[in-house]
């Protein structure tokens, strides 16, 4: 008989001692019962002895002994056998038997449904392996991307909320010189901002340590810190992420060679060093090139406001949706005020609604289309109601890094279309932020509200439809999100 | 990593007959030997580890452990009870035999934590176990553990 093979992975919470009695266990049975087994512990010092896809492969089956995540969707179509750690310690015998005897039934990953169809449980299979390694690669990146999502979304929501409540004592409220001055508002207004200012490093810090865990965060957050500082906004940071957790991965691919006992230096020393200074490196040209970006889009700007509406409609429409907060939506709202103070209130209304639009698309759908949504994103689609109406774009940003080759262009039509009307009414708005808690000063109040409306309320229904064609017209699930943690 | 133990931080024929008893013991050396700023942070620290799940697995044997800004240095500390003490083990056993694992709140990723790593598979071997029980000196079951961290049983 062909000796069995077995891969497992096994992990708790704190990573010192279970995770290595269970690793242990699972061994010293598998050898007494003549299995072949390969043991990836996810303890503190991070992931070791690490599975690669074809030992999985290549297994007969899969054991994961854990109490925390040992990313299972890479186990997607083997039979799979998921216990706490401790049953890893107490019975490994029973569990290596679960496989050998074919006892184990085959898993199959929620989110697999996401990207494709029924054709997924033929995965397993040998054939069409270009496209299955090509869908798993897209499917990992969306892995790495969600992790960052998901741990920017209460930076986002924090911030930004509390941004939206300082505005509701004035506009300029958090301005020393001005008379609107209030001291609260203004602790608020910075409070807010601190948080809000931490999205795109955490953004890019968890999707590293998606990537390469926390060797890969700290370097993640640095290069977020410098994509942001830099002005190369949220795609920057999806960006400075992605870079950062690969080089980590190219790091421990060189000091491979080190001996085992200096492993201690490399997570505290090698990594952090090595990483901060090749992100760095990396990092820098890039942000270059993007600054002067949108210096030249500003210029641009400036010059297309005197064709016709239409078209500049559509170019700052599509500017603001582009990246929410990024260089282009900057270059539209940066001149926008810098016309105001040149005395031109026709440009700024059209970037305030651009700008206030795609939050709103995201609400309104969350509203329309319940069923597409998780609980978790239909709770953050109802504070996008309050930071759209407070012009703070952002709030759409977690939905759109979910997939941004289809809802950015829907955000980016939805926004069009709010400026484009709002340019055609000829709407003034004096007021470079606020939304509509600046509705009382602005000339054309009602047309205005109507423009962004029109907008959001096409973009929802867009974007829902294609939640509802992304679930195959299946509700959600409650807990299909849950891996994301 | 002979530093991580040595005799005086073990405590055999330890009178305590409950997990707070034993705890006041791990607690105790720590203080005494300058493992802990502060031997309620310890005892508090262990508990919570004990609510997350039990550190018992078998024969009698836990694995207390904790890490928090109260431990100063890495040890290994061991404190074997006269008498069984209800501990919620894998195999229903009480527990008398306590290898506790005291780590700083800073260690994240040290060679330290591979040592106690090397600890915990090492305690799965059950020749390893049958010579910690056997050993009749604070010397002697030192150097078991001694040289069960130093990989030799990895």
């Amino acid at each position: 008989m062909v000796k069995k093979k077995i891969v497992a992975a096994t992990g708790c919470p704190t990573g010192i001692a279970h995770t290595f009695m269970a690793a242990e266990a699972l061994k010293k049975a598998a050898e007494k019962m003549g299995v072949e087994i390969k043991v990836e512990t996810h303890g503190q010092v991070g992931v070791e002895n690490a599975l690669s896809p074809e030992e999985i492969k290549e297994a007969d089956g899969v054991i994961i002994a854990a109490d925390k995540d040992v990313q299972a969707y890479r186990f997607h179509g083997k039979p799979l056998v998921d216990v706490p750690v401790s049953k890893g310690i107490r019975s490994p015998e029973e569990l290596i038997n679960q496989i050998v005897n074919q006892e184990a039934s085959t898993y199959y990953d929620s989110d697999y449904q996401e990207s494709g169809n029924e054709a997924d449980k033929m995965e397993v299979d040998e054939r069409d392996q270009a496209t299955k390694q090509n869908r798993r690669w897209v499917h990992s990146i969306y892995k790495h991307l969600m992790n960052g999502v998901s741990h920017m979304l209460p930076f986002v929501v924090g911030g930004g909320v509390l941004i939206a409540v300082s505005f509701l004592f004035g506009i300029y409220s958090a301005d020393p010189d001005h008379e609107q001055y209030n001291e609260f508002a203004a602790l608020l207004n910075q409070v807010g901002g601190l948080g809000f200012s931490l999205m795109v490093p955490i953004l890019a810090a968890f999707i590293a340590e998606s990537i390469s865990k926390r060797p890969g965060m700290v370097v993640g957050f640095i290069g977020g810190l410098l994509a942001d500082e830099g002005g190369a906004g949220f795609l920057g940071g999806i960006l400075a992420g992605f870079i950062a957790g690969y080089i980590i991965i190219l790091l421990q691919k060189l000091l491979k060679k080190m001996p085992h006992s200096l492993n201690g230096l490399k997570s505290i020393f090698l990594y952090p060093v090595l990483g901060i200074f090749l992100i760095g490196i990396v990092m820098t040209p890039i942000i270059q090139p993007l600054t002067s970006l949108n210096e030249g889009l500003m210029d641009f700007l400036a010059s297309v406001q005197s064709t016709n509406p239409l078209l500049l409609g559509l170019i700052v429409g599509a500017m603001c949706g582009f990246d929410m907060g990024g260089p282009f939506n900057k270059a539209a709202y940066v001149t926008g005020t810098l016309l105001l103070s040149e005395g031109n209130l026709y440009f700024m209304a059209g970037v305030s609604a651009a700008c206030i639009a795609p939050p709103l698309i995201i609400a309104f759908a969350t509203v329309i289309f319940p069923k597409y949504f998780t609980k978790e994103e239909r709770n953050a689609g109802a504070v996008n109601f309050i930071l759209g109406s407070t012009h703070i774009t952002e709030g759409a940003i977690p939905f759109a890094a979910k997939s941004p080759l289809i809802v950015l262009p829907i955000i980016m039509f939805g926004s069009s279309i709010a400026a484009i009307m709002t340019y055609m009414f000829g709407v003034q708005v004096p007021a470079p932020h606020g939304g509509f808690l600046v509705l009382p000063v602005v000339t054309g109040a009602f047309q205005w509200v109507l423009s962004i409306l029109v907008g959001s309320l096409i973009g929802a229904f867009l974007y829902g439809l294609y939640r509802k064609k992304a679930a195959h017209n299946k509700p959600m699930r409650s807990d299909q999100y849950e891996t994301f943690n | 990593m002979k530093h991580l133990i040595n005799k005086d931080f073990i405590l055999l024929q330890a009178t305590a007959s409950s997990q707070q008893g034993v705890f006041q013991a791990i607690a105790d050396i720590a203080k005494k030997h300058g493992i802990a700023s502060s031997a309620e942070a310890i005892i508090e620290g262990l508990k919570q580890r004990e609510l997350q799940s039990t550190t018992g697995f078998q024969d009698g044997f836990a694995i207390p452990h904790t890490q928090t800004e109260a431990v100063v240095k890495p040890a290994i500390i061991i404190v074997r009870t006269e008498t069984g003490i209800e501990w919620e083990s894998f195999d229903g056993q009480p527990a008398f035999f306590f290898l506790s694992l005291l780590i700083p709140k800073s260690e994240a990723g040290s060679t330290h934590l591979q040592a106690l790593s090397a600890l915990s598979r090492a305690l799965m071997d059950e020749e390893v176990r049958q010579s910690m029980l056997d050993a009749t000196t604070n010397e002697q079951l030192a150097n078991i553990v001694a040289t069960a961290i130093s990989g030799g049983e990895i």
